[in-house]
């Protein structure tokens, strides 16, 4: 059975058109992308996935419930949490308080019981606590900065910390918005590898955006492309990578290259050597062999 | 001897107050002061630094009370020999002053000592503790003792050194329910409340009319005060709604609308018709005035408020043994403000350390963040508003019992700013800090400038004015000099000095000590990086 799907998905801002029809199909268990252009609407589509826009037209179903327009929270309710593209962290609010905030759905305790905090009240609180310390163990940041401030970690721990909130409150599809931006090539190895376990070990389904194509190539079941907010290719990396209106989307058409985008596109497909300054035709040659396979497989390989 | 040295300069604030207290108050006033500030002192030297042993700690505390308690003793000397004379006050003899003293100073040093004593304590019961004589207490549980022992006795020590503060620290205890209440929306949610006046007034009216003869309802105190309570928590509800989807500033601005109006309503509620209005439209089109049927106010307008005159006289609390609370007899007053602050500070703290404390505290940091994690912000925020006003629902019915009389101009803009000057003086969002801050001010406003004005112009009448020849000045000086002009001044004054000094208030919040401190390092950053590219 699906678990997200999105028909005809909508939004306009004014007379802009952000996104336009989108059509996507998420199955549980799968790791899917959404790659496409800086300004394609990725990031738009994800804030009408989890409320934050409410869609000018279409259809959001999750699980077989209609879930158009639904509010933030009732969907963190349902299961969908997402991650944000700028780090949005609880700054001032320790480590631990964080992934507490994180698990605020699931907890029932309510104003009386606050106020009266009978010993259910302050056993939930205990589990809590508890639970939101397995779970930085369980993303790597361990328990011994429980205490810090967020805003104290290093970069890449912050992005952790982002997913251990997001994942504090049981989801069934995690969202990540650029997931590895700003991290170096190990940061990002072992975010993929981390993608690949959560997804096994938590039962998930994971929906990203990404730019750095050595990670979308490399980690997705499916990949979606949007351009002008449209969707105008899907399919598995290798399908994507042929299909010659990515091709177009990323190094420009044939006809008319622009050095702007040529630039951008070739050092995002991932092969910018082949790339750069060459002909649209070796380009689409580059496109077609993965990047750098022996990495991406030495990093699934270590996972299973 | 050098360590007394260098405790008098360690402890050279609170010497300052503690002799300026002497100087203005005189008599026994010394030895309360004393008291307070030497258990602060025994405090504030001894609990960072982890103490050993009880004894260890008694002597630290000993030595820095003694210092606090030369600056009281000297102060007292001073205010006995020459300040009396001097601003024409009653003259005491050499042999009282020097009692008060030596007094003043023993019973700083002993206080200071007590409490230095128990931050040697363990900071937590061992198992060993029935092993050993000092093992019975944790050093919290002393602390708290001898707080609790501070506030019991109050009341009594107050009485024996005829200072004739309690009237005043009643006032300060209900500012500062006040304060803790306003603390939940602004320090903790991060929502700026300008008008919170309002539910005070809410819940001083709620009881005026439910307790008084005006309106014939004469309910029991106790019924009241909770009905009260609710009644500001719904008004908070009413006035969180509109303001859901504002942020910052725009939110000010309608919390100050909302402050505006409500004592407006309050004075104008006097003369009450209200006619059905069907019926009232077809008597208009109609032109027949008599088809109108009316609901309220028929024979003669109903008056809810009394306007400006206010409700008067408002039923007291009544309690067996003590039957009802006097105005003469501030003791159950005390008690019961006492009671109450404790109340709300424990409700509060429950409030914070809860899921819905961290959802405030979230709202606060990242509102989309927030929601997107699971949090509904629209009960959160209502409830912040609702939860803030509750105590001070609390805190306008006592109000309103204890004068027994509540007028709309007791409840304008300026209460909400200076509740809210507390606030963040004391440090956002740390309940002790926006106690001290409570306490700083409305000591300041309501005891020692009144007293400093009396002072002054004691002082001015015997000694300074005789002097002066011409009368043009002596004139322009008896009525020029009148600290109590001056007391809005001398409160921006203070607010603008401690902004640009220390922001985050006297007792900070951690996060919000870590907010500010790194805004500074952000903004240098910023300008470096500005600058390394000009």
């Amino acid at each position: 059975m699906t678990l997200l799907q999105s028909e005809q998905l909508t939004m306009r801002f004014g007379g802009l058109v952000a996104v336009n029809a989108v059509d996507l199909a998420l199955e549980p268990g799968m790791i899917a992308s959404l790659i496409g252009p800086n300004g394609a609407g990725k990031t738009t589509f994800f804030n009408m996935l989890t409320g934050i826009y409410v869609p000018t037209s279409g259809r959001l179903t999750f699980q077989g419930q209609d879930i158009t327009g639904l509010l933030p929270h009732r969907l963190t309710e349902l299961g969908i949490v997402r991650t944000f593209q700028n780090i949005r962290l609880f700054s001032n609010m320790t480590v631990l308080e964080n992934v507490l905030v994180g698990r605020h759905c699931r907890l029932k305790t309510n104003l009386v019981g606050t106020l009266l905090r009978p010993p259910a009240v302050r056993q939930e609180e205990a589990e809590a606590r508890q639970a939101a310390l397995s779970m930085l163990e369980y993303v790597g940041l361990g328990t011994d900065r429980a205490n810090e401030f967020a805003k104290n970690l290093p970069y890449g721990d912050q992005r952790r910390l982002e997913i251990a909130r997001a994942l504090a409150s049981n989801p069934r599809l995690l969202l990540l918005d650029e997931p590895t931006a700003g991290m170096n090539p190990n940061e990002t190895a072992d975010l993929t590898r981390f993608i690949y376990r959560i997804r096994d070990e938590l039962d998930l389904t994971v929906l990203l955006i990404e730019h750095d194509m050595k990670v979308v190539m490399g980690i997705s079941d499916r990949v979606s492309v949007m351009e002008y907010g449209a969707k105008i290719a899907e399919g598995t990396p290798d399908e994507v990578r042929a299909n010659p209106q990515v091709i177009a989307a990323y190094l420009g058409k044939e006809d008319a290259p622009t050095v702007g985008t040529e630039a951008t596109g070739a050092e995002a497909i991932g092969s910018p050597a082949e790339a750069t300054g060459t002909a649209a035709g070796e380009q689409t040659a580059s496109l077609n062999h993965r990047p750098n396979p022996q990495h991406i497989s030495s990093d699934r390989g270590s996972d299973e | 001897m050098q360590n007394v040295l260098k405790a008098l300069r360690a402890n050279l604030i609170l010497g300052g107050v503690a002799a300026f207290t002497v100087l203005l108050f005189g008599g026994w006033s010394g030895s309360m002061i004393g008291w307070l500030l030497g258990t602060a002192v025994g405090y504030l030297d001894t609990h960072e630094q982890s103490i050993p042993h009880p004894k260890v700690g008694l002597r630290i505390g000993a030595i820095n009370g003694f210092a606090l308690g030369l600056w009281v003793a000297a102060a007292s000397l001073v205010e006995g020999l020459i300040l009396r004379p001097l601003s024409g006050q009653a003259i005491v003899p050499l042999p009282q002053d020097l009692l008060h003293a030596v007094v003043g100073l023993a019973v700083t040093t002993v206080a200071a000592a007590l409490m230095g004593a128990m931050q040697g304590l363990p900071r937590r019961r061992s198992k060993l503790a029935h092993q050993t004589t000092h093992g019975s207490l944790s050093r919290r549980q002393g602390t708290l003792l001898i707080l609790a022992a501070i506030l019991l006795f109050f009341p009594f020590a107050d009485r024996m050194a005829q200072t004739g503060w309690i009237a005043t620290v009643i006032q300060v205890l209900i500012f500062a329910m006040l304060a803790l209440g306003l603390n939940i929306p602004v320090g903790y949610a991060g929502l700026l409340d300008l008008g919170y006046a309002a539910f005070f007034a809410i819940g001083a009216y709620t009881t005026g009319m439910l307790s008084s003869p005006h309106l014939g309802i004469e309910w029991n105190f106790w019924l009241v005060i909770w009905i009260a309570a609710a009644v500001a928590a719904v008004a908070g509800l009413i006035l969180g709604s509109p303001t859901l989807p504002l942020r910052g500033d725009y939110l000010a601005i309608v919390t100050l609308g909302f402050g505006e109006i409500v004592p407006i309503v309050f004075r104008n509620l006097t003369e009450i018709r209200i006619v059905e209005p069907i019926s009232s439209l077809f008597a208009t089109l109609l032109n027949r005035p008599e088809l109108a049927i009316c609901l309220v106010g028929c024979e003669q307008p109903f008056n809810l408020t009394n306007g400006e005159t206010g409700i008067n006289p408002i039923g007291r609390p009544w309690l067996p043994f003590i039957g009802s609370f006097s105005s003469t007899n501030y003791l159950p007053w005390y008690y019961l403000v006492l009671l109450l602050v404790i109340f709300s500070m424990f409700m509060i703290n429950r409030l914070r350390n809860s899921r819905l404390g961290r959802a405030w505290t979230a709202i606060r940091e990242d509102e989309l963040a927030a929601s997107s994690m699971g949090i509904n912000r629209v009960n959160v925020k209502l409830l912040a508003f609702a939860m803030g006003a509750t105590f001070s629902g609390f805190a306008g019915a006592f109000y309103a019992s204890y004068i027994t009389a509540i007028f709309p101009s007791v409840f304008d803009f300026s209460v909400s700013v200076i509740i809210l000057c507390m606030v963040i003086l004391g440090g956002l969002g740390n309940m002790i800090g926006v106690l001290l801050g409570c306490v700083i001010i409305m000591s300041a406003d309501r005891l020692y400038l009144p007293q400093f004005a009396q002072v002054l112009k004691g002082f001015l009448n015997t000694t300074v004015l005789p002097n002066i020849a011409n009368p043009a000045l002596r004139d322009f000086l008896a009525i020029s000099v009148d600290p109590i002009q001056m007391r809005l001044f001398l409160f921006g004054l203070v607010l603008v000095v401690m902004m640009i000094v220390r922001p985050e208030g006297l007792v900070p919040n951690s996060r919000r000590r870590a907010e500010l401190h790194s805004e500074d390092v952000v903004a240098n950053e910023s300008l470096a990086d500005v600058r390394s590219v000009g």
